[in-house]
């Protein structure tokens, strides 16, 4: 590929959330010469969203810590000497080599020496009759509503999800003024015995505990009633969602017989955790594991948050969803990495900037294990869709059609053929988990034996008039 | 009979040779329709396009152009029939096909080989000027010409290959897929990763990795592998009805039924070893759709959603490579690199042949005279 003249980086950041943002500081601390690409008008990542065009902050203080928290890593990167392109997306990777495409604009590649991919995540999609009738959110979606717009997605909301988010979300909701009429946990109450092993695991990490107990609180402030080891199992209604009918459910969430109850809604947000959004890293080439607690698909990195093709490291939820605190953390590591790798910081001076970053990051692996428990992904919540449920809703293919084409084999590529789902324009990012399950319990695998589908750029739709390159040497046809 | 190769190729010999009485057993080492078979655009080609000159005008091809014309025109009267000889769906659609040319010479060629088309009886007329700005008000008002062929249009390559295997089974062949041909010794006693089969006959449909199945047997073919880059986007309301080409650049556009606009042409892709697939190339997506755009401006603001790559056998003089290996009695190969289009005429005349003794042309043999390759055992 042809670079664009003089683009070259020593540290080329994909992600300006809470990973890329740290990672950037960082890095320009270290002498390295850093690009860090988002594909928002604004950085900050999910967690961290700032407010859309139109809105002014009059009063910072009053935002909150997490919003300061925000402002001081984008602060710190804006600072740092960096080139900043926001608006931009990555939508192709090879090796050092990555194609950008700013927004309107055309398709240029750039190099970099090291690639830090810090992609962040994306809500999971679950599959369950009534999921795509308007009105159902994903909670991502309903918070990007709130945080950037201010608007509130109905006027009685029903929440279902699992993990820190169902602590978190419906309290956020509450705080902007929505009307939570309930909180669906598919996991179980916290026992005593959950309490002293979470406080035992606390110790560095009061910021979460803090959190937890004061999210706890304002949904008890506000009365929201919230109930345990439950799941949505349809939604229902005409034009929109009028009707939510959940369940409850075993350890595996699998909704038990006679325990259906309902409640009217206008808008049900779904936040069953989150999944790393790996389309680069697979295009890249890098080698995965599968964890389903750290939300699926976990690329492999080492102590440096180097990937198994040189040159590529990953950091943040991208790369396992563990949170904002890991997520500054390991942006930290992987520009130690970085400079590391490219002469600018010898081994004993990297050693010891890293020395307090590992020290947290061990301590909130312990958190995250005693929470473990209380927050994994039961396979009953890939068992909802009937026959008529929409599984790809990009092209409309139901779990009937699919029930046939995965029955000719267990490679979800030629069921995509088959069938066309995953070939939409989502890419199968909604579906993909859906159909390996399906393939998975079809053929008997655990689900992560499920070869995952043919990665392919671009990551993103980008306009062909941004695509084409009239500068491309057309050789006629294959000469010799 | 064993036939190995689970694409258009090899299912579509099964089929007829099944069809004729002959017993037939198909093995295949990945799943059906999975390589070229199943990740090409479906279009027919009946006219004369780039990839079949071998300079920039066609005097000197005369001969082998003409027949090439009536092998296609075969093959289309052929998939108009196979709708009702699979009793099954392939949508088939005959949209037409427009070939364009931008500059003086490139219209030059689309007069020649006008010429020719004409000579061999199928149907093509060269528009230009208002003539085409009227018939096809989608493409770029400043090309210089357009050769629009009636017949041309394309098939569902996502049904083709099953299909044929569904119906060779109905007619008692046996189709097993993951089976990989490991080795072959004459006889033909025929090693695989599921086993030993025995067969007094084998045909070689394995496409892109012939050569590499034909090495087995010492037998070497005069066949290359090369990938091909492809691009698909957005559905988008259906204004484009033909398949176009242009006679001077690598490009084939076409819009589907969902809307979605496939765009290929011969770009090349990145080889990988099996089983990564191969790598798409972002030059080639920026390259052709350069041309596409160049061509269709509306396209500008159409989205690439997704490229992919199917990998192909080129033969070095065009032809397809369709009889018996002299050298090795029951040895055939069925392979054309228009392969979507040529498949199912190449297949049943493999198939005649075997079943019926009827003539194939020479030119087609595997050990063909006068060409650049030697059979070596």
């Amino acid at each position: 590929m042809d670079v664009a003249a003089g683009e070259t980086y020593d540290l080329l950041v994909v992600g300006g959330g809470p990973a890329g943002l740290a990672a950037t500081a960082e890095a320009a601390a270290r002498g390295l010469a850093v690009g860090l690409v988002d594909e928002r008008p604004t950085f900050g990542g999910q967690i961290f969203k700032q407010f859309a065009d139109g809105f002014r902050v009059v009063r910072p203080d009053a935002l909150g810590r997490e919003y300061r928290r925000g402002r001081a890593l984008i602060e710190a990167a804006e600072a740092s000497g960096a080139h900043l392109l926001p608006s931009t997306g990555a939508v192709a990777i090879r090796g050092g080599e990555v194609v950008l495409v700013p927004d309107g604009g055309a398709a240029r590649t750039v190099s970099a020496r090291c690639v830090l991919i810090a992609p962040g995540a994306h809500d999971r999609p679950v599959v369950f009759p009534g999921w795509t009738l308007p009105g159902v959110v994903t909670a991502g979606a309903a918070q990007s509503l709130v945080k950037t717009q201010r608007v509130l997605p109905g006027e009685r909301i029903v929440f279902a999800g699992s993990g820190p988010l169902a602590l978190a979300f419906p309290a956020q909701l509450r705080h902007y003024g929505a009307n939570v009429v309930l909180a669906l946990e598919a996991g179980p109450r916290p026992g005593p015995r959950d309490v002293a092993r979470i406080a035992a695991a606390a110790r560095g990490n009061t910021p979460l505990l803090r959190d937890a107990a004061l999210y706890r609180l304002e949904l008890l402030r506000a009365r929201v009633p919230m109930r345990y080891r439950r799941i949505v199992v349809r939604a229902e209604g005409d034009r929109r969602v009028e009707r939510v009918v959940h369940a409850a459910v075993d350890a595996d969430w699998r909704p038990i017989a006679g325990t259906e109850e309902h409640v009217e809604a206008d808008a049900l947000c779904v936040g069953y955790g989150f999944v790393p959004s790996v389309e680069l890293l697979r295009l890249a080439g890098c080698d995965f594991a599968y964890d389903e607690d750290l939300g699926g698909p976990v690329v492999a990195v080492d102590e440096w948050r180097r990937t198994s093709v040189p040159g590529i490291l990953a950091a943040g939820d991208g790369a396992g969803v563990t949170g904002s605190y890991d997520a500054v953390d390991e942006g930290r590591l992987a520009a130690l990495g970085a400079a590391l790798d490219l002469g600018a910081l010898g081994r004993s001076a990297a050693d010891e900037l890293a020395r307090p970053v590992r020290k947290r990051l061990r301590r909130k692996e312990a958190f995250r294990a005693a929470l473990r428990p209380l927050h994994a992904v039961g396979a009953g919540l890939y068992e909802l869709a009937d026959h008529d449920t929409v599984v790809c809703r990009c092209e409309e293919v139901t779990k009937r059609t699919l029930d046939e084409a995965i029955a000719a084999s267990s490679d979800p590529n030629v069921a995509k053929g088959f069938t066309r789902a995953g070939m939409g324009l989502c890419q199968g990012k909604s579906c993909q988990r859906q159909v390996a399950a399906l393939v998975a319990q079809r053929h008997g695998l655990p689900i992560a034996a499920v070869p995952p589908m043919t990665p392919r750029a671009p990551v993103r739709p980008v306009p062909l008039g941004a695509v084409a390159d009239d500068s491309v040497e057309d050789l006629g046809l294959f000469v010799a | 009979m064993l036939v190995v190769g689970g694409g258009l190729a090899g299912t579509a010999t099964a089929y007829w040779l099944a069809r004729e009485g002959v017993d037939v057993v198909l093995v295949e080492r990945s799943d059906l329709n999975r390589e070229a078979s199943g990740t090409n655009a479906g279009s027919f080609h009946f006219q004369i396009a780039i990839h079949q000159l071998t300079a920039r005008e066609t005097a000197s091809s005369r001969a082998r152009l003409l027949t090439d014309v009536g092998l296609h025109l075969s093959a289309a009267r052929l998939w108009q029939t196979l709708e009702q000889e699979l009793d099954g769906e392939l949508g088939v659609h005959a949209t037409g096909g427009l070939m364009v040319a931008e500059t003086p010479e490139e219209l030059q060629i689309l007069h020649d080989k006008q010429s020719i088309e004409a000579e061999a009886g199928l149907e093509t007329h060269v528009l230009e000027g208002d003539d085409l700005r009227s018939f096809a008000p989608y493409l770029a008002d400043d090309l210089l010409g357009a050769t629009f062929c009636p017949a041309e249009g394309h098939a569902n390559p996502f049904l083709a290959a099953p299909l044929f295997a569904r119906r060779a089974a109905d007619r008692g062949a046996v189709v097993r897929t993951g089976v990989e041909v490991t080795g072959v010794e004459d006889g033909y006693v025929v090693r695989t990763s599921a086993g030993t089969i025995g067969a007094q006959r084998i045909v070689n449909a394995a496409g892109a990795w012939a050569d590499d199945l034909a090495a087995l047997s010492g037998i070497r073919l005069p066949t290359r592998r090369e990938g091909l880059h492809v691009n698909v986007t957005e559905p988008r309301q259906k204004v484009l009805e033909p398949l176009v080409q242009h006679i001077g650049r690598r490009l084939t556009l076409k819009q589907a039924a969902n809307g979605t606009f496939i765009i290929g042409g011969g770009w090349p892709a990145r080889p990988e070893e099996r089983p990564a697939r191969y790598s798409t190339l972002w030059t080639s997506a920026a390259g052709n759709a350069a041309v596409a755009v160049r061509v269709m401006p509306a396209l500008a603001g159409v989205r690439l959603v997704r490229t992919w790559t199917g990998v192909m056998a080129f033969t070095d003089d065009l032809q397809p490579v369709v009889g018996g290996v002299g050298s090795h009695p029951g040895y055939f190969v069925c392979l054309a690199t228009t392969g979507f289009t040529l498949s199912p005429l190449v297949a049943r005349m493999l198939a005649l042949h075997i079943a019926r003794g009827e003539p194939l042309p020479p030119e087609y043999a595997p050990d063909r005279k006068g060409s650049p390759w030697t059979v070596t055992t």
